[in-house]
């Protein structure tokens, strides 16, 4: 069934390839069918390259374009990737072409249809049809190359893992010899223009034969084995075949057991090292040397921690025990008890002069105001310097100290204080005839006691009801203000003995006022002149 | 007897015997504590005295007699003073005799009372000469400086300190309690001594003001 599905598919892309491209713009049930069929065929042809396919064959029957169209997405596009893959490497090594050109004989010579077995899906309406023989064309030659791969690959596994054991010292997963010589001189070429030849004999520049004998150095294909190693993780199960799959070990991917041969070792030092003093080291591994550095830093700890302390960590430290000037070089830290000084930045300063100038505009000044001085105690009575003989005795004196000291509410008034109260009585008595003179309105007397022995009182005082306005002047009785006798003559009337006895009168009285007064001397300037002088 | 001696009847000490009430004395009489011998006192009178001691005899006899119950008379241009069986205290006689020799002295009556009424007035005396030697017209003209114009320097001196000053030619005599007597003779010798009445009057306002403060 496989193989008459081979043939009528083959046969149906003759047809197709034979067809004319006009013939395609028209929709025909037969180019339909035709083209059906060869997309089976191809689909089939390339399912081996691609496990991951969930269709062993396409699915024609009853299937529109668009889902025969999805069967074949689904099967190309890891293909795609994969293939991209491939073409990357055999860009950089166009060696492996020449193996798949090897391997490619053989195949022709099991299967005819190799070239027509990459083909990308067909679009049953046929727009796609050149890029897909493009594309055909392309993966066929790269179809050849895997597979020649896969046989070479299995041939060499054995001698991998040989030559692995080798290089593991310095090398691992990450890091190989040779791929960093071969980069190495890679880089040379181009920069100095030599035509360099790849460690498998091919001029990166030109592709030579592919034919030509890579046999001959066995040395070689080691490493391309151990390239194809590389590349095997990311496209193991493309580039080998089924058979490969199951035989796929730890060693393959991480590298095997470590084996120590000196000689090895040697080559690879003596390129890169030179005078390298470590030869006992040599024969350690990863571990050891690890171990080795470890070692190593405890020894150095050991040491650190027997050896005196570095003064910083030795507690309270004075001056003279730690050396000059290391405080300087060591951060220290302190406790500021001031406040730091405010930082002044722009905005700090922008920030005093908008206070000044609101404090401007409110005239609001802090300026220094005098403080106000104590009220002084009242300044006692300054007791002036009475020139005069004392009244009192001196009895007197002390007692009323004694009173004063002892008993001050009967403490009889001071001199000061009696003019006090004559001046402060005074002062009332006139405020009260001013008040009455400026109103009507009753205002009592104040009262004032007083003692004091009034004679010529009447028994009787009968309560004037008048108005304080009205003086007591005017109140007077006639007779109150006048006392005498109805006769009184007017001086014209006088006769001479009457003047005589007024005058008498008169001098009489003078002399007695006279009398009482001392009279002063009339102060006569020049006398008193004339009096120094003579003394 | 050995047997009662040695059988000593030890009296309960609950019932303490009661002490006799301490003895209140009155205080000893003048009279008494001589042993009732009397005691005088005789005070000479200057002849400048006299005549004012005939003027104010009853102002001295009466306070002298009546309060401080001394016998006073006067004798033969002396006046004597006796205790007389009632008189109060010891001191009366003093104070008396203090009173008239104050009053001899050429002080008022009325000031030397003050000398029976208070116990802390004393009498000082010192002539200009202590103070500084002077003769002539310097000791008229210091004598001068010292009653100032009118007396009014040395009644200042008096009014400040509380004092009574006598300025008998070249004696002076002070009458007052002790500090009072100190800054007043203080005064009296810088004037003497030859500061002008200002200086003394200003540094007496001072001592007047402090003296005020005080009480």
């Amino acid at each position: 069934m496989a193989a008459a599905v081979k043939d009528s598919g083959f046969e149906a892309l003759e047809n197709l390839k034979s067809t004319e491209p006009p013939v395609f713009l028209a929709p025909s049930s037969s180019i339909s069918s035709v083209a059906r069929v060869a997309s089976q065929y191809l689909f089939t042809k390339l399912k081996p390259h691609n496990p991951k396919s969930p269709f062993d064959e396409l699915l024609v029957d009853g299937f529109d374009a668009e889902q025969i169209w999805q069967q074949i997405d689904m099967q190309s596009q890891p293909l795609l990737s994969s293939l991209r893959h491939e073409f990357k490497r055999f860009a950089k090594n166009p060696g492996e072409i020449r193996k798949l050109g090897d391997l490619a004989m053989e195949e022709d010579s099991r299967e005819g249809d190799v070239d027509e077995m990459d083909m990308d899906g067909l679009d049953s309406d046929g727009v796609n049809e050149d890029e897909d023989d493009d594309e055909l064309e392309a993966d066929e030659s790269e179809g050849e190359e895997e597979e020649e791969d896969g046989e070479d690959e299995e041939a060499e596994e054995e001698d991998e893992e040989e030559n692995e054991e080798q290089n593991e010292g310095i090398e691992d997963k990450f890091f190989k010899i040779k791929d960093l010589e071969d980069f190495l001189e890679e880089g040379e070429a181009q920069e100095y223009g030599t035509d360099y030849k790849d460690k498998k004999g091919v001029s990166m520049g030109k592709k030579q034969n592919l034919r030509d004998d890579d046999y001959d150095d066995d040395d070689d294909e080691d490493d391309e084995d151990e390239e194809d190693e590389e590349f095997g993780a990311f496209a193991g199960d493309d580039n080998e075949d089924e058979d490969n799959l199951g035989k796929a070990r730890y060693e393959d991917f991480f590298g095997g057991k470590k084996k120590e041969t000196k000689k090895t070792r040697k080559d690879v030092f003596e390129d890169e090292e030179a005078g390298d003093g470590n030869q006992g080291t040599d024969k350690l591994s990863t571990h050891e040397k690890e171990l080795l550095k470890l070692q190593s830093k405890i020894d150095q700890m050991e040491k650190a921690n027997l050896d005196p302390k570095h003064w910083t960590m030795q507690g309270e430290v004075t001056a003279a025990k730690r050396p000059k000037n290391s405080a300087l070089e060591v951060d220290l830290d302190f406790e500021h008890n001031a406040r730091p000084p405010p930082v002044i930045t722009e905005e700090v300063t922008a920030s005093l002069e908008d206070m000044i100038k609101s404090r401007i505009i409110e005239a609001r000044f802090d300026d220094v105001q005098r403080a106000p001085s104590l009220p002084t105690k009242s300044k006692r009575e300054a007791k002036e310097l009475d020139d005069n003989k004392s009244k009192k005795g001196l009895a007197e004196v002390y007692e009323e100290e004694y009173v004063q000291k002892s008993n001050p509410a009967f403490a009889p008034a001071t001199f000061s204080d009696e003019l006090k109260k004559e001046a402060s009585m005074l002062f009332k008595k006139l405020c009260l005839k001013l008040d009455a003179l400026s109103h009507f309105h009753f205002t009592p007397k104040p009262v004032i006691e007083e003692m004091s022995i009034q004679t010529n009182v009447p028994a009787i005082a009968m309560e004037e009801v008048a108005p304080v306005a009205v003086s007591d002047a005017a109140m007077l009785a006639p007779e109150e203000i006048f006392s005498g006798t109805g006769k009184i003559k007017d001086e014209s009337e006088l006769t001479q003995e009457e003047r005589k006895r007024r005058r008498a009168k008169k001098k009489r009285k003078f002399k007695a006022e006279s009398a009482k007064q001392p009279v002063k001397k009339a102060r006569d300037t020049n006398t008193e002149i004339h009096n120094t002088g003579n003394e | 007897m050995a047997e009662e001696s040695t059988e000593m009847d030890i009296q309960s000490a609950t019932e303490p015997e009661s002490l006799p009430a301490k003895p209140i004395f009155k205080p000893l009489k003048a009279h008494e504590m001589s042993d009732g011998k009397v005691q005088f006192r005789k005070v000479s009178v200057p002849p400048n005295r006299y005549t004012p001691l005939e003027k104010a005899w009853l102002d001295i006899y009466t306070p002298v007699y009546h309060q401080m119950k001394v016998d006073i008379r006067m004798k033969s241009r002396k006046v004597e003073l006796k205790t007389r069986a009632d008189t109060p205290d010891v001191s009366n006689l003093q104070k008396s005799a203090d009173f008239v020799h104050a009053f001899m002295l050429g002080f008022d009556v009325t000031d030397a009372i003050s000398l029976l009424r208070m116990d802390e007035l004393y009498v000082e005396s010192f002539e200009i000469k202590d103070v500084k030697t002077l003769k002539g017209e310097h000791l008229s003209r210091a004598i001068g400086r010292l009653s100032g114009k009118g007396g009014k320097t040395k009644f200042a001196i008096e009014n400040s300190t509380k004092t009574r000053i006598v300025i008998a030619d070249t004696r002076i005599h002070i009458l007052g309690a002790f500090s009072n007597i100190k800054i007043a003779r203080d005064s009296l010798c810088s004037l003497i001594m030859g500061s002008p009445a200002g200086k003394v009057y200003s540094k007496l306002r001072a001592v007047s003001a402090t003296l005020a403060e005080r009480f």
